[in-house]
């Protein structure tokens, strides 16, 4: 016999995995750390191409009085102060990424801790039917 | 009032019934839209400007998702700014591909909002985006808003200056790299539209979250007086591109359509508010309650009156 309250309880678990459950699921696959491992290393990656194509970039602009000063130049300075740069934005933009993606690792689970509890809830059902 | 929620109620219905037809569809007509956008300020004569071509991007974007739109979107005005020249394609694409590395990874829900700041722009009610970005995105919609204004003047840039771009030593790539990062570095009044436009997004965004009665109007009302003080009293030192009748008539347009933003998406009855509180084991629940407004369909009876002769 059909269980309007069980019918209820699987449509909205049917429309929760279709939505925003389908990427918090992927969320909650992974443990904390390794998650959070995961994105700061994507982050990294991203920022360091980022910072290649703007140090690009300036090289070229300044292309001419550098062609020119290349003797004068410290070029150990020079290194040191580009490596200074880029380990500040770097840490910068992966402590974002870790405040970002510690928020969105929480609400994943804590939405998921609902939808276990319904699952929970509908096997309950379906052993309440069963017995019956 | 009982006549647009109907209204709203049947378009919402209507909207639902037939969402498998609509949305691509809706997707069609902006992919085509914003294509037509980018060629006609950018690539009158192009190649890629042919109307075949156009429509059929447009289907193909009808069928991917909406994000997808962006890219196809920044794809045609790095070709037309290849056209240009080769070094505006590499400053414009690097303008692009930071903000794909360094933004969209962290929020590509928000991807569309950048592309509607330079549409709204091209409609001379740009106010209505960072307003709308603050009622319905996150908090992060105030950088995609950022990024969308970025790539406004990125674009308007070009298209201003093509003609002496192009006019420039063709041999001298490093002198045109110059002339065109110089240029985009020296606009100062973006950064005020920046400020104007990201600040009020955030303030909208904070407002309309408050729990107090009429928070979105507030929200609106706030960001717009924000946006106007900040292009007006900023158009005082730096060039905006905006004066401000534009500012003040875009505003008015863009506060009237935030409001049908409002009416379709949190129409609630403040007058009807209640107050509750209840426990349980382990709480006190203190809970406020707001009834969304909404119509009773009226029922038509239709009565049959069969007479026996």
């Amino acid at each position: 016999m059909l269980s309007e309250e069980r019918i209820k309880l699987m449509t909205k678990m049917a429309a929760y995995e279709e939505n925003e459950g389908k990427q918090y699921m992927a969320i909650g696959s992974y443990f904390r750390a390794d998650y959070m491992g995961k994105q700061i290393i994507r982050s990294i990656i991203c920022a360091t191409i980022a910072y290649l194509f703007v140090f690009g970039m300036y090289v070229f602009y300044h292309m001419e009085s550098l062609m020119v000063d290349i003797y004068k130049i410290d070029l150990l300075e020079f290194g040191k102060k580009v490596l200074y740069y880029y380990v500040i934005f770097v840490a910068g933009y992966a402590v974002l990424t870790y405040i970002v993606y510690s928020v969105r690792y929480s609400r994943a689970r804590k939405s998921l801790r609902k939808y276990y509890d319904n699952l929970k809830q509908l096997l309950a059902i379906y052993d309440i039917e069963n017995k019956n | 009032m009982s006549v647009l929620l109907e209204i709203r109620d049947a378009l919402r219905n209507f909207y639902s019934r037939h969402e498998l037809y609509l949305l691509p569809f809706f997707k069609f007509c902006f992919s085509f839209f914003v294509i037509l956008m980018i060629n006609f300020n950018l690539g009158i004569g192009s190649r890629l400007s042919n109307t075949v071509i156009v429509l059929t991007v447009a289907l193909i974007c009808a069928c991917l998702p909406i994000n997808l739109l962006v890219v196809v979107a920044m794809l045609f005005s790095i070709y037309h700014f290849y056209e240009i020249s080769l070094e505006c394609a590499v400053a414009g694409g690097m303008v692009y591909l930071l903000m794909f590395l360094l933004y969209y990874r962290f929020s590509p829900k928000d991807a569309l909002v950048v592309l509607m700041v330079p549409i709204f722009f091209g409609m001379k009610i740009p106010f209505v985006v960072p307003i709308v970005a603050g009622l319905l995105c996150s908090v992060t919609g105030a950088v995609s808003v950022g990024c969308g204004v970025l790539a406004y003047y990125v674009f308007i840039y070009m298209r201003d200056n093509a003609a002496v771009i192009t006019q420039l030593d063709a041999d001298n790539l490093i002198a045109r790299f110059r002339f065109i990062i110089d240029g985009l570095r020296s606009n100062k009044g973006v950064f005020v539209v920046l400020v104007a436009f990201c600040g009020a997004t955030l303030v909208v965004w904070i407002l309309r979250r408050l729990p107090v009665a009429y928070c979105w109007t507030i929200a609106i009302i706030m960001g717009a007086v924000l946006m106007v003080t900040v292009l007006l009293m900023g158009g005082l030192n730096y060039d905006t591109g905006m004066t401000t009748k534009y500012v003040i008539i875009g505003m008015i347009c863009s506060m009237a359509l935030a409001g049908v933003v409002h009416f379709f998406m949190f129409n609630v009855d403040y007058s009807r508010t209640e107050m509750v509180q209840f426990e349980d084991d382990e709480y006190y629940y203190y809970v406020k309650a707001i009834p969304k407004n909404s119509v009773s369909k009226s029922k038509r009876a239709v009565k049959k009156i069969t007479s026996v002769l």
